[in-house]
């Protein structure tokens, strides 16, 4: 997607939502949406996080989604980056995040707004892998595989249905 | 902590009744041709929609990740969760099934197997009697039921397995008596004995065993032996990353205590059975009153939704 800047045209990135997961409790394993509600400072409607009984680090926080990139999880397929050479399939049903994405810079978009479909996030926080996460699908050294690549926890500015297919484009803040 | 498992929605594919009131169900998963893996020995947490969660040995054979299957003998006096799933059960529902954990390993060095399995119990050991066929090792089941018409899987275990490899002793048949002491007398270096039924089957075969060396005997029990004169008392539980102490008085669990302190443990049976609480000790005098930590593990592991101590122990939490 291009914008003229100053005179020049530069490219602007504008991603793809894949795949869209939500687990009804703690540990249940991802079921995958076709179409999803997604509610304002809220969560996903089903999701853990919406109705409250997922597994929670103490600290408050912001997590009415969370999304990973599906660039993330082809290079860990391949076991790049080569230091620490982590090769592991991890599938979207099983990463535990609601979006998956393509050619969203995900770590770019901390206090960022964006949209995806008709509805808009906000980047929150850089989400940290658990260990928990690690010993739920039997996957040593996943933890390690998704340090700094784990993906975004973004609060809900405005709600809405999206659906897998949707545009994902940057906003003004 | 002992790991968490991925809960999963099963589908039930098929039930069929077998002698001594067990029901078989088939689970079978909508979108995972391929299942979690499981060893001969493992079991699932079956989710009950009373908000029950049932542990249930894995009995086919652990080549066939297709399925899980499992064996339960309806318990009219037990916590309910049997009866309810021989009552309400259908094929086609839906029931939240975990990936299977094991905490009742075949040794892989073993020479030769000893199953000892009372009613019920033969569950693991169907599982157990497949791998050690695929694997061509020595093995001896025995099964001991009250009668022949009360002894589920006889038939499929007698079809399946290689001649004299399983071994049925009936009560109401004097003519296939054993003599348990006989039987157990001479430990065979290389020999590994596994057990599991009903509590005074357990206690029967533990006090016979009792000249065995531990790691070669293994067992698995469907709820802790408890002590009817047990009286618990308070104790104490100190944290060993934040200092932090709880008291626990007589009439509530750690386990219990923790939670509400907003110290995250899993936990799943919370009588003694599973696992999922179990956490590391690392001083103090614990009294121990589950059915999962071998001897050696209970110099350092704690299981705390049953067990207690005398004043202060500190966990490795």
């Amino acid at each position: 997607m291009g914008i003229q800047v100053q005179g020049i045209m530069v490219q602007v990135w504008s991603g793809e939502l894949l795949h869209i997961h939500i687990a009804p409790s703690a540990s249940y394993e991802m079921e995958e949406l076709t179409e999803a509600r997604l509610v304002a400072g809220k969560g996903i409607e089903g999701d853990r996080y919406f109705l409250g009984t997922g597994t929670y680090s103490p600290k408050p926080d912001v997590r009415d989604i969370t999304l990973i990139e599906a660039e993330v999880l082809e290079q860990l397929a391949l076991g790049e980056p080569k230091i620490p050479g982590i090769k592991l399939n991890l599938s979207p049903a099983d990463h535990r995040r609601n979006l998956t994405t393509r050619g969203v810079p995900v770590n770019h978009l901390i206090g960022k707004r964006f949209r995806v479909g008709e509805t808009i996030l906000r980047g929150a926080r850089l989400n940290f892998p658990c260990k928990y996460i690690e010993e739920l699908l039997g996957m040593p050294r996943l933890f390690e595989g998704l340090l700094n690549r784990s993906g975004l926890n973004c609060s809900i500015e405005s709600g809405g249905i999206i659906r897998p297919g949707d545009r994902i484009l940057p906003l003004e803040d | 902590m002992a790991s968490p498992r991925l809960i999963m929605k099963m589908k039930v594919a098929s039930l069929r009744s077998e002698l001594g009131d067990v029901s078989v169900i088939e689970f079978r998963h909508p979108k995972r041709p391929e299942l979690p893996p499981f060893e001969a020995g493992a079991h699932v947490d079956v989710h009950l929609p009373t908000g029950k969660i049932r542990q249930y040995s894995l009995m086919g054979d652990p080549a066939d990740l297709s399925r899980y299957i499992v064996g339960v003998k309806l318990e009219a006096k037990g916590r309910g969760g049997s009866a309810w799933l021989h009552d309400n059960l259908r094929v086609g529902d839906e029931v939240p099934v975990s990936a299977p954990r094991n905490h009742f390993r075949l040794s892989p060095d073993g020479a030769k197997h000893l199953l000892i399995a009372g009613g019920i119990g033969v569950t693991p050991m169907i599982a157990m009697a497949h791998a050690l066929k695929a694997q061509g090792k020595a093995f001896t089941l025995h099964y001991f039921s009250r009668s022949r018409s009360l002894a589920p899987m006889a038939r499929e275990l007698e079809a399946e397995l290689p001649a004299g490899s399983v071994v049925f002793h009936f009560d109401d048949e004097p003519s296939t008596s054993v003599d348990m002491t006989e039987l157990l007398k001479v430990v065979e270096e290389g020999t590994h004995l596994y057990y599991c039924g009903p509590p005074g089957f357990m206690a029967w075969i533990r006090a016979e065993s009792a000249h065995w060396p531990t790691q070669n005997v293994h067992f698995e029990a469907f709820q802790p032996e408890t002590d009817r004169d047990f009286v618990p008392e308070a104790f104490s539980v100190r944290l060993r990353s934040s200092g932090r102490e709880f008291e626990v008085p007589a009439d509530a669990s750690a386990l219990s205590i923790l939670r509400t302190a907003g110290v995250l443990l899993f936990s799943s049976c919370e009588n003694g059975v599973c696992g999922s609480c179990e956490c590391g000790i690392l001083s103090g005098e614990p009294i121990h009153r589950d059915a999962v930590l071998s001897p050696e593990a209970r110099t350092k592991r704690f299981i705390p939704c049953v067990s207690r101590a005398k004043g202060q122990i500190v966990l490795d939490l």
